[in-house]
């Protein structure tokens, strides 16, 4: 027989929860197979008599009474991904649950400890952070870290640390603080959410984003990254390329010098050097224009580069003409910044031209954006000091050396500064190039890397 | 706490001030229309809970006898209404019989209209300036009520919810549960009726036995698990 279920008798949410009724939908005690839908008052939990049963309708019933009804914590927090929210927010409300006296044991599936083992095989360190976090409290945080542990117990180990520090988060606060369905002052969510899986959402995502320990070294730099205010730990990733579309452009004053030359030919309309009847033994007395692309110079804004605006400034100046392109990521950013623009493309310039955002984090997907630009042979310019860095800001040695490979296969041209690249650009060749004063980038390139 | 008042009193409330004198209160039972209905805004009320036996003489009045052989004539709730200028409180208005049903399409008229002949003396009564009808019914959709009967009530207002003051007797912790138990449909839905024994039984026993007797063993677990999920932070 049925087991009603009764979501409008969950009151005490002080956010203003309008009082319509709800649809429910018969679902199971199975991961994904229970929910709670505010917009469409869809309450779908299984409606059998058992322990298990109850203890998903009550974490259902859990949500309906603390968790954000009509904003989207997804747009209320751009800077946390979405998954970091959503799996914080499952533990939080699994705290809530277990402070009621209900026993949270129950809830689990069966199937924690195969997902730990899988995710481990796949090596997916990321979701093993955010599977845990929803499942930390439950009857399903041990076997999931023993499946886990199984393929990989450095992560194991590295999970419980990690999930020591969420629960300090909650346990730290008073039940009414957790549970607060109060607007906050500084986000239309409710304050519970705010205060509490925010934060451990924040936690999550700085996590889930770090590079999967591999030695107890690895271990370490995680757990003291877990601390209030630490470094955020090494991603070993690039960030992901998000140009900023808000840039106004203006045309060069004057006349944008285009690179093109005049070819002799062999073949034509109108011979335009008949000298070379006897002087060329191709006998090439036609001309035509050949089109080179124009350059493409890549400058790195970061905090080490101490590039001013104005230095940029003066090598749109200095290379009308150009595909001008400028880079920084901020670090842990996970792309509601943009962390790359073009400040001038096409006889255009940016009107302004962004300030950096501190870290490099993109080097390698902007040197490989740059590339797919180039025409005709154009050149590539690159002003750095070869000190690239992952999606934290940490030096990465695999980033290296694939900015150093690009670097080698298409012979782009390294620039310390932007008033040698300026140079560069008005010579035609560098007076001499020196990978050696290029950071981790020249050290592969000259074979210095010891790697 | 104190409770928003819901949408739908407000609405009553509105249409009292302006007067309206053939109201229809429908929706889900255990909220409080017939409440409304009997202790709101009238001072003389007459009652006619209509049922599939109630005869036109129990509305309009009939001849009874007083002893000796003797009979009397005795006004109906309606025709009490009519001479006072009072309210006709027609309940549960869906169970009533066809005759019944055309008897009010003749006492519910617009004043203007309304009439009504004495079978014997031939006196003519009308409705005194007041008079006023609300029907209530369980019913959720009115287009099972006759469209005639209808159209003499041009207000029909969905009381889905008690009034704030109809919970004020439960205990604190039962209130506003109460206010919303009774959105959804049977059978999850709580009437206030429910919460009213509930608060009365578990003050005598343990909430579970009280819940149970009420509920049933099966779903008893799960309404307490309702209200304790309420509680949490408090």
């Amino acid at each position: 027989m049925a087991v009603r279920v009764f979501p409008e008798l969950v009151t005490g949410r002080q956010d203003d929860l309008s009082s319509e009724r709800w649809t429910i939908e018969a679902g199971r005690a199975r991961r994904g197979e229970a929910s709670c839908d505010f917009v469409e008052r869809i309450l779908q939990v299984p409606v059998g008599p058992s322990q298990a049963d109850r203890l998903v309708r009550a974490h259902e019933l859990m949500h309906v009474r603390v968790s954000p009804h009509d904003v989207s914590p997804v747009a209320l927090y751009p800077d946390v991904v979405p998954r970091a929210l959503a799996c914080a927010e499952e533990f939080r409300v699994n705290y809530l649950v277990g402070l009621l006296g209900f026993d949270t044991q129950e809830l689990c599936d069966g199937s924690e400890r195969r997902s730990g083992e899988k995710v481990a095989e796949n090596n997916d360190w990321a979701e093993a952070v955010y599977f845990y976090v929803a499942v930390l409290g439950t009857g399903g945080e041990r076997p999931f870290l023993l499946g886990i542990g199984k393929q990989q117990p450095l992560w194991s180990k590295t999970l419980k640390v990690f999930g020591k520090q969420a629960l300090a988060i909650v346990t730290s606060a008073s039940a009414s603080a957790v549970s607060s369905t109060q607007r906050s002052a500084s986000v239309d969510a409710p304050e519970g959410y705010e205060q509490f899986t925010v934060c451990v959402a924040r936690l999550v995502h700085r996590m889930a984003g770090a590079q999967a320990p591999e030695n107890e070294a690895d271990v370490r730099t995680l757990k003291r990254s877990m601390s209030p205010g630490a470094r955020r730990p090494a991603s070993g990733q690039p960030a992901t390329l998000v140009f900023d579309s808000s840039l106004h452009y203006e045309r060069y004053a004057g006349k944008v010098r285009s690179e093109h030359r005049r070819a002799r030919t062999v073949s034509g309309t109108t011979p335009r050097h008949v000298e070379r009847l006897l002087t060329d033994p191709y006998q090439r007395i036609f001309s035509r224009n050949i089109h080179r692309g124009s350059a493409v110079v890549i400058i790195d804004q970061s905090g080490s580069m101490d590039l001013d605006v104005e230095a940029v400034d003066a090598l749109l100046t200095a290379a009308p003409g150009c595909v001008v392109i400028g880079y920084s990521h901020r670090p842990g950013d996970s792309g509601t910044q943009p962390n790359a623009w073009v400040v001038a493309r096409g006889g255009l310039r940016a009107s302004s031209i962004p300030t950096g955002n501190v870290g490099n984090g993109v080097d390698l997907p902007v040197l490989e954006w740059a590339l797919r630009q180039r025409r005709n042979r154009s050149r590539v310019i690159w002003v750095t000091d070869g000190q690239v860095t992952d999606s934290h800001d940490h030096p990465c040695e695999a980033i290296a050396r694939q900015c150093a490979d690009l670097v080698r296969r298409h012979q782009i041209a390294l620039c310390r500064d932007t008033s040698e690249a300026s140079r560069l650009l008005r010579k035609g060749t560098l007076s001499r190039a020196k990978p050696q004063n290029m950071g981790r980038v020249g050290r592969f390139l000259t074979g210095r890397s010891g790697m | 706490m104190e409770f928003t008042v819901p949408q739908c009193w407000q609405d009553l409330e509105l249409v009292e001030k302006a007067g309206i004198d053939r109201v229809i209160l429908y929706g889900p039972p255990g909220t409080g229309k017939t409440h409304a209905a009997l202790h709101r805004g009238s001072s003389w009320v007459e009652r006619l809970i209509c049922t599939e036996d109630l005869t036109a003489g129990e509305v309009t009045g009939a001849w009874i006898p007083v002893g000796d052989g003797k009979w009397s004539w005795q006004d109906g709730p309606a025709l009490r209404a009519w001479r006072r200028g009072g309210r006709l409180v027609v309940d549960e208005v869906d169970r009533a019989s066809g005759d019944v049903l055309s008897l009010l399409l003749a006492m519910t008229d617009t004043d203007g209209s309304a009439e009504w002949h004495h079978p014997t003396t031939g006196e003519v009564v009308r409705p005194v300036r007041g008079f006023n009808v609300v029907m209530t019914t369980n019913l959720e959709f009115l287009a099972e009520l006759p469209d005639a009967l209808i159209d003499r009530f041009p207000v029909a207002i969905r009381i889905d919810q008690p009034h704030p003051s109809g919970v004020l007797h439960l205990s604190p912790d039962l209130r506003a549960a109460a206010m919303s138990g009774s959105l959804p449909e049977a059978p999850r839905r709580v009437s206030l009726r429910m919460f009213t024994a509930f608060d009365r039984l578990r003050s005598t026993m343990d909430a579970r036995q009280a819940a149970e007797i009420l509920m049933g063993e099966t779903n008893a677990e799960s309404f307490l698990d309702s209200l304790k999920i309420s509680t949490v932070g408090l």
